[in-house]
């Protein structure tokens, strides 16, 4: 079974997106903001629905009812830009995602201490949301979707409002997780030193349409292109 | 803006009429029975009138009545209750008492008259009955149990009949005004003591959603005089004494005690004058006063009523 | 209580102002250490029925508030304006109405409910429950939308999203319950009327109040005054406490030198 992507058309912000993803991969969505990188991501959460063409995760087809999707999505992990955690303790934010499925109680406690340690952030599960500073807050955010012990694991420019200490932090983590629990990854970034860094492939999103897909040496080096290489070497696209 | 202003503006003239800046106003402190009457609606354009004055009234229970006459804030005071009013005089709060005007008590319960007093001697009798039927639990009482003159007159018959009927379960006490009591007796179906004024008027207006019937009525005991008290002028100074003593006169005149008379709720008589008539009702003489007020009457050139002898 | 005296006093002396709200603060202790029945059992009745008149307005409000709050539907700005109108019932319209429907001539009388203290809940739920629907729709519709994405993202079916939402806002959820509590204790219309002051059964703190200035005891009223000013602050002093237990990072926060959040 081969985690497969394949979009076509989609929504006004999105046309004619032709996409595979492939198991076990790290794949970067790069782009200018804007261009409609977070609604992809979403699509691919199954939150949105494409306004045409489909969307096929593991080889099902997603185009089916409310109940289904919630469990397709179940399989499927997403950090958002912004923590968005809820005012509670930390060990609850990331506890919510089991108690949604039911876990009992002590499988709930080893796993979110597991998490917290999988992040850096061992001992922090009694703490409030309000008292952590915004790299620890992402990186519970990032415990949250890691404790589901997701397939898919979708970041929406993570470390976009962090010192560079806490992107490096997230980044080895990432890292970690692809290589050592074969989690596939779709990380939606315009930091682009952190898509050559992290990914396997690199895909080029440019007003709502996929430029380039490829390998991230490959893409980097001879992008195939002109806006692909315009936009690498740093000069804003239109 | 501009509607902020003109509210404002007509806020400020309406509480600055000059109509009542030129009429005197008095302020009568008296029970809620007397003015759910409508006795004193009937008086006022007559008084209003002879003395050009602005008549008012204030809603209240008897205790309050009294506190709020106490502390002079009211210019004179009608109630009906004895005990009461005495001290009140006795303190040296009132300077003149009269009994002015009697109306009556009816006792009034559910057409089927469980408790059968219908055919009862006299009120005592009749609550005897009440109390024996409400203890075989075949009926209820409703007391208006808020120390008004209406209560004060229940209780001194209850204790005339030896009976203490509170906390009993087929007593209950509604702490309210007269028409309250009287509606929540009709959907209790029990029966309760009221003055006829109340009854009469309430009856007419609800006719069949009340759902009661005047039981018994006439005896003696159900009598309910009126006290007029006028307050000291010298301790509290700040009250209209004079438009008050007007006001006292005009009760006791022949004007006065005629309109008293002839006012008529759904075609009944409910008050009935009393001044110089208290032998007659079974109080205490009151000469004294009555001399001073005949006396006072030909002073300011009225009239005292028929029946009061030249003393 | 208070009938002796009555008798006794005749209406003579009064006191001034501030003496009476002094005696009435010494009548209050007294009353209440002395455990006079009468006030034990109106004091109990008062919060039975706003106790549950709160909890019953807010068990169908909050809900209700949710409800409207997280799904768009056609008619939803009327629906919510409706819902605030209501919050501002004037209680003695909603005892009316209740008396006119209950009465033993009226379309509910067969219930018999009138003069009774399931009455008196009916009315003050009445007007609770648009309180606790409206603040919680306010509550609700602040919440971050994104929490909402998150909570869908991690799997929750729309009943999990509800109560998940509403844990979050459920400070401002308690200040409705808090809110509705205090106007349900003292409110004295509606009570009146549907409730009839019958002593045992009836007559709650308010509705007492009314009885005894009405017979000039005003100590006595005061005395109650304060037991029911006491009540309330009682629970306003536990809403506050759990306010200020869920600010307490924050304030944590401000007076150190923790990194601010920039979130």
């Amino acid at each position: 079974m081969v985690n497969v992507y394949k979009l076509f058309g989609g929504r006004q912000v999105l046309k004619n997106i032709c996409l595979d993803v492939r198991r076990g991969e790290i794949l970067s969505i790069i782009g200018p903001s804007g261009a409609g990188k977070t609604t992809l991501l979403k699509l691919m959460d199954l939150l949105l629905h494409p306004d045409r063409g489909k969307i096929f995760f593991d080889g099902v087809d997603t185009d089916v009812d409310e109940k289904r999707r919630r469990l397709l999505r179940r399989e499927m992990g997403m950090v958002f830009q912004h923590p968005a955690l809820f005012d509670t303790t930390v060990f609850n934010n990331v506890a919510l995602g089991l108690r949604i499925r039911g876990y009992p109680a002590e499988e709930i406690r080893k796993r979110v201490e597991g998490a917290l340690s999988y992040v850096g952030l061992r001992g922090f599960a009694k703490r409030k949301v309000l008292s952590l500073s915004a790299g620890e807050a992402q990186r519970v955010s990032l415990a949250r979707a890691l404790v589901l012990e997701p397939k898919l694991l979708l970041l929406d420019e993570p470390t976009a409002n962090l010192d560079p200490a806490n992107v490096l932090q997230i980044e080895e983590t990432v890292r970690r997780v692809n290589l050592e629990k074969g989690v596939t990854v779709v990380i939606a970034t315009h930091n682009l030193l952190q898509a050559k860094r992290l990914s396997h492939r690199v895909a080029f999103l440019w007003m709502g349409e996929l430029v380039e897909v490829g390998e991230t040496r490959e893409v980097f080096e001879n992008p195939r292109s002109e806006r692909t290489a315009l936009y690498l070497s740093g000069k804003v696209v239109y | 803006m501009v509607v902020a202003a003109i509210l404002t503006a007509s806020i400020v003239f309406s509480t600055t009429n000059p109509t009542s800046t030129t009429r005197s106003r008095l302020v009568i402190a008296t029970t809620t029975s007397t003015v759910d009457s409508g006795l004193l609606d009937y008086l006022k354009p007559y008084f209003d009138k002879r003395f050009d004055a602005d008549m008012t009234w204030l809603y209240l229970g008897t205790g309050q009545a009294i506190a709020v006459a106490s502390r002079g804030d009211a210019d004179i005071l009608l109630v009906h209750d004895r005990e009461k009013e005495d001290a009140f005089l006795a303190s040296g709060n009132g300077t003149h008492r009269a009994t002015v005007m009697y109306n009556d008590f009816v006792i009034i319960g559910p057409a089927n008259d469980p408790a059968n007093i219908r055919g009862a001697g006299g009120a005592v009798e009749a609550f005897k009955r009440i109390a024996e039927a409400g203890r075989s639990g075949k009926t209820l009482f409703v007391s208006r149990g808020d120390n008004s003159g209406t209560h004060a007159l229940e209780m001194k018959i209850w204790s005339a009949a030896g009976l203490d009927p509170r906390e009993r379960g087929w007593y209950m006490e509604a702490g309210q005004g007269m028409s309250s009591t009287i509606r929540i007796s009709s959907e209790k179906q029990a029966y309760t003591l009221s003055d006829r004024g109340t009854w009469v008027k309430l009856k007419s207006a609800l006719g069949e959603a009340l759902r009661l019937q005047i039981l018994f009525e006439g005896d003696k005991t159900l009598l309910n005089p009126y006290g007029l008290i006028l307050l000291n002028p010298v301790k509290y100074p700040k009250i209209n004494s004079e438009l008050a003593e007007k006001f006292f006169l005009f009760m006791v005149s022949k004007e006065g005690q005629r309109l008293i008379e002839s006012y008529r709720v759904a075609g009944e008589q409910i008050f009935f004058p009393a001044f110089g008539k208290a032998e007659d009702i079974g109080l205490p003489s009151e000469e004294e006063e009555v001399r001073y007020w005949i006396k006072r009457l030909s002073e300011n050139g009225l009239e005292p009523p028929p029946w009061v002898k030249q003393r | 209580m208070g009938k002796a005296e009555v008798e006794k006093k005749g209406g003579a002396n009064h006191l001034a102002g501030w003496e009476e709200v002094f005696y009435g603060l010494v009548k209050a202790v007294e009353l209440i250490f002395s455990g006079d029945p009468d006030v034990v059992q109106i004091t109990i009745l008062s919060l039975r029925v706003s106790g549950l008149a709160t909890l019953i307005g807010g068990a169908l409000g909050i809900p209700l508030g949710a409800l409207v709050a997280l799904r768009t539907f056609r008619g939803k700005t009327l629906v919510v304006s409706v819902i605030n109108t209501l919050m501002g019932l004037p209680p003695v319209l909603v005892g009316l109405v209740y008396y006119i429907l209950l009465s033993s001539t009226g379309p509910l009388g067969f219930l018999r409910l009138l003069y009774t203290p399931e009455a008196m809940i009916l009315a003050q739920l009445t007007m609770v429950l648009p309180i606790a629907a409206g603040v919680t729709i306010s509550s609700v519709s602040t919440i971050d939308p994104k929490l909402r994405e998150v909570a869908v993202s991690l799997g929750a079916n729309p009943l999990q999203e509800t109560a998940i939402l509403l844990w979050e806002a459920r400070v401002g959820l308690l200040t409705a319950l808090v809110v509705g509590f205090g106007a349900a204790i003292s409110e004295v219309g509606a009570i009146m009327i549907v409730g009839g002051n019958l002593l045992g059964y009836t007559r709650a703190l308010t509705t007492a109040i009314v009885l005894l200035t009405n017979q000039g005891e005003f100590v006595e009223a005061i005395a109650l005054g304060i037991i029911l000013l006491t009540l309330a602050f009682l629970v306003n002093a536990i809403l506050t406490l759990l306010q200020m237990r869920s600010r307490s990072s924050l304030f944590a926060q401000i007076y150190t030198r923790e990194p601010r959040l920039k979130w």
